[in-house]
């Protein structure tokens, strides 16, 4: 039985140059009868064309899911390194390679060089580098480690931000540089880590800087020419913030004009944060994309009274003039920096109904919050479905009521001025941080990288100076209890709840996720271990010891001799990872905003690293 | 802005006070922003902001005339002997530095008792530009390249010591507040 699916599986993939669509090859592959329960009728809106990786999340529905295979639960015990090559800079490798026209393209953290690495000859070999030079002020202003998540393929160019805020376009077959569009000031403390995606023909990129007290935006550049189409802040009134006549938000505490200074003191909205440093992904049907927002910018919320909105929010935007057509705040007022830019995984799902029936393929819009609560919506509508702690150590609030959208909070848990709150889980890191998860249509379920880490958290004063951090807060982090910091959870999105599981003892799992079409699902450790699992049990079906911590993403594709390959990064770093840096000490536990607390010994178990690794059978 | 206004109205200060007031004027005609552009070399022989004072105008004694002796971490040059903190001991200067070490944000770049994040530590035994206490001060003072900005345009001379005691305090027992 499971052959015939697997087989079925393989030629769905075979057909995905066709007209097919991709959820009647998922359909024929019958019952993955080995799955526990009930499986959902899943649709995917945005599968892989092909066996290439163009985008940072592979798909538009940043489900980093790809339906190739050749390597599965049955063999993928027998991968190996095929490949290894370094990319020569000693820092957190976030996001991952892409995969076009049997090309590999690597963008390197600070400076940010692109590395592009012929996949025709054998073991690769390097096809060209393009150095942009970024400014080296902006290492100093980047808060977590001068990271880069990723680049998008379009147009015949690869498209990425560098660390000092600019995005460049650069020809994806001779490396010249197309255009350079400064989007934003180092001087004011703006930063560009996340991967720029490309929906059509606009780029879109966003804003770091929420712990310089960054005023947020998200901005859309032409594709041809790198020229600013438009620009969405994340605070200010709604002309800036592009709330207009397409705009109806879900819930009416969300509904009132100009929000994003009326729920502000004074003008503490030009320095709001709620910068969007994480994923977009995009439903092509709905015309619509998504992304999350991050803090408020000053960490002491008593320096801003009021729900600051549009901090710790998703957004749902036109992507053809930015104009937002819904949002949804998951956290008023944020105590605790949990900054809501995880990503927004985007699939159609049966969802049952209050009276018992079924809603038929849902627009579901899944996020995993940095809150611990993981939230499944209705992304034509922003209209919170479920709201259920993934991480059970989670008690800054209680439930949501998803009939207000709003939080039970714990007020015990409020941190403020002159008092150190303790025990506050999770930690600022989050019970996720910015690592994506993947979703598996074969399974129906979101594997996640969670952590289990807690915080003190004591409000002092803060004092704005441009170009330098903006808090007002003291914190210290740890593992929270139950013996383990990290857990790779395979969660149910309709019932919410967890499937399976695999812990860590001591560290947070810090990397993306990959699933495929084989029932593999791999990821990687901050200790540098890649593993790859089993999708419906969570069996380890494989282990690999790399040279250095994992935080990036994995992803497969179709070598041009028509192989299944695997490519991670294996180089520690980012904020949890800062203190494998030799420039941080493991004795200041509030060190790189606390994190250093909860991972003083990870200089014990790994050291910076710089290598993509290339694994095939 | 307290730029040029010291602390201190003793007479014995009074040279230092004229030449670090000459020193931002000089400053002001660069147009320089508070960024991380060293000072540049010494004009006319006169110290420019950025470095401390001259010793002479501390009362110890020199080798050469203090209009001819070259100011801050200049290479090849080793006959200018490290200037002690004038604040040395003073208990209460100590904890001022740590005060002023997280009210202008040094905590945020540089951890909550030092040890590093988006800037370096500054607890450990690596310091790349000397860590004694004059040149911790200029690098304070001058900034540093990759973002360590340029505090000797904004703080008045006293504050940079008392900062300058607080990080060599770091990993002692005089350290106040330690983690």
């Amino acid at each position: 039985m499971r052959t015939a699916a697997l087989a079925a599986l393989a030629a769905g993939a075979a057909c995905h140059g066709d007209h097919e669509p991709p959820h009647l090859a998922m359909e024929r592959t019958g019952a993955v009868t080995a799955l526990t329960g009930s499986k959902p009728n899943v649709h995917l809106i945005s599968p892989l064309p092909n066996g290439e990786w163009r985008l940072p999340s592979g798909d538009y529905a940043n489900t980093r899911f790809s339906p190739l295979a050749q390597i599965n639960t049955t063999n993928v015990q027998n991968l190996h390194v095929l490949t290894t090559a370094s990319t020569g800079v000693p820092h957190g490798h976030e996001g991952g390679p892409l995969v076009v026209n049997n090309v590999m393209y690597v963008v390197t953290p600070f400076p940010n060089n692109l590395i592009a690495i012929d996949l025709h000859k054998p073991s690769g070999a390097i096809k060209f580098i393009y150095q942009p030079h970024p400014d080296p002020r902006a290492v100093g202003i980047a808060c977590c480690d001068v990271v880069n998540r990723g680049a998008s393929y379009a147009d015949g160019k690869i498209i990425y931000n560098l660390l000092d805020a600019e995005t460049v376009a650069v020809d994806a077959n001779t490396g010249a540089e197309v255009w350079r569009t400064r989007v934003g000031n180092i001087d004011i403390g703006e930063t560009t880590t996340m991967a720029a995606l490309v929906v059509k023909d606009k780029v879109l990129v966003g804003s770091s800087g929420g712990e310089l007290g960054v005023r947020g935006w998200m901005a859309a550049l032409d594709v041809a020419t790198g020229k600013e189409v438009w620009r969405a802040y994340a605070t200010g009134p709604d002309a800036d913030v592009l709330i207009g006549s397409e705009f109806h938000a879900f819930y009416p505490k969300d509904q009132a004009p100009n929000q994003g200074v009326t729920t502000w003191a004074g003008e503490q909205w030009k320095l709001g944060g709620a910068n969007p440093w994480g994923w977009v992904s995009y439903d092509p049907e709905l015309n619509l994309v998504y992304y999350g927002t991050g803090n408020p910018g000053v960490w002491n919320p008593d320096l801003r009274p009021g729900d600051n909105k549009w901090s710790c929010a998703i957004i749902a935007r036109n992507p053809d003039n930015g104009h937002a057509v819904w949002a949804t705040q998951l956290v008023p007022h944020d105590h605790h920096d949990y900054d809501e830019i995880m990503e927004n995984v985007l699939v159609d799902m049966d969802w049952p109904t209050s009276d018992g029936k079924v809603d038929k393929q849902r627009k579901l819009l899944l996020h995993p919050g940095r809150t611990g609560f993981m939230y499944v919506m209705d992304r034509r509508t922003g209209e919170i479905l479920s709201a259920e702690k993934y991480v059970e150590s989670t008690n800054w609030a209680r439930r949501y009521d998803l009939k207000t959208g709003l939080p039970d909070e714990d007020v015990t848990k409020h941190t403020g001025s002159g008092k150190i709150v303790e025990d506050i889980c999770p930690s600022s890191t989050g019970a996720k941080d910015f690592t994506p998860s993947a979703f598996s249509p074969l399974t129906g379920l979101l594997y996640i990288p969670a952590h289990n880490t807690c915080m003190n958290y004591e409000g002092i004063e803060a004092n704005y100076i441009a170009g330098t951090p903006y808090l007002g807060a003291d914190v210290k982090m740890y593992p929270g209890p139950g013996g383990f910091q990290g857990e790779l959870v395979a969660w149910d999105p309709v019932a919410a709840r967890k499937v399976w599981s695999v812990r860590e003892d001591k560290l947070p799992v810090y990397s993306g996720v990959l699933a495929t079409g084989g029932n593999v699902v791999f990821y990687g450790t901050m200790d540098g271990f890649f593993r790859a699992l089993d999708a419906r049990t969570g069996t380890m079906l494989f282990q690999f010891h790399a040279g250095s911590g994992i935080v990036g993403n994995p992803i497969t594709y179709q070598g041009p001799d028509g192989k299944q390959y695997v490519a991670v990064y294996a180089g520690v770093g980012g904020w949890m990872g800062a203190v494998a840096s030799p420039d941080v000490s493991a004795d200041d536990p509030y060190a790189a905003l606390g994190v250093v607390g909860a991972m003083k010994d990870l200089k014990k178990v790994t050291g910076l690293g710089d290598t993509l690794y290339v694994f095939g059978l | 802005m307290r730029r040029g206004k010291l602390q201190h109205e003793d007479a014995r200060h009074a040279r230092e006070r004229l030449l670090v007031l000459l020193g931002v004027a000089g400053t002001l005609a660069l147009g320089l922003p508070a960024c991380t552009r060293a000072a540049s070399a010494v004009e006319g022989g006169r110290p420019v902001p950025g470095s401390p004072p001259a010793a002479a105008a501390l009362g110890q004694a020199t080798a050469r005339p203090v209009e001819d002796q070259p100011v801050g971490p200049v290479p090849g040059i080793g006959d200018v002997p490290p200037l002690a903190n004038p604040l040395q001991g003073d208990r209460s200067a100590l904890q001022e530095g740590r005060r002023l070490f997280v009210r202008y944000n040094c905590s945020g770049c540089h951890g909550g008792r030092a040890g590093g994040g988006m800037g370096p530590s500054l607890r450990d035994p690596d310091w790349l530009y000397g860590s004694s206490p004059d040149r911790i001060f200029s690098s304070i003072a001058q900034g540093r390249g990759h973002g360590m900005p340029s505090w000797g345009v904004r703080l008045p001379e006293k504050q940079l010591w008392e900062l300058t005691l607080y990080v060599s305090s770091l990993r002692t027992p005089d350290e106040p507040e330690a983690p």
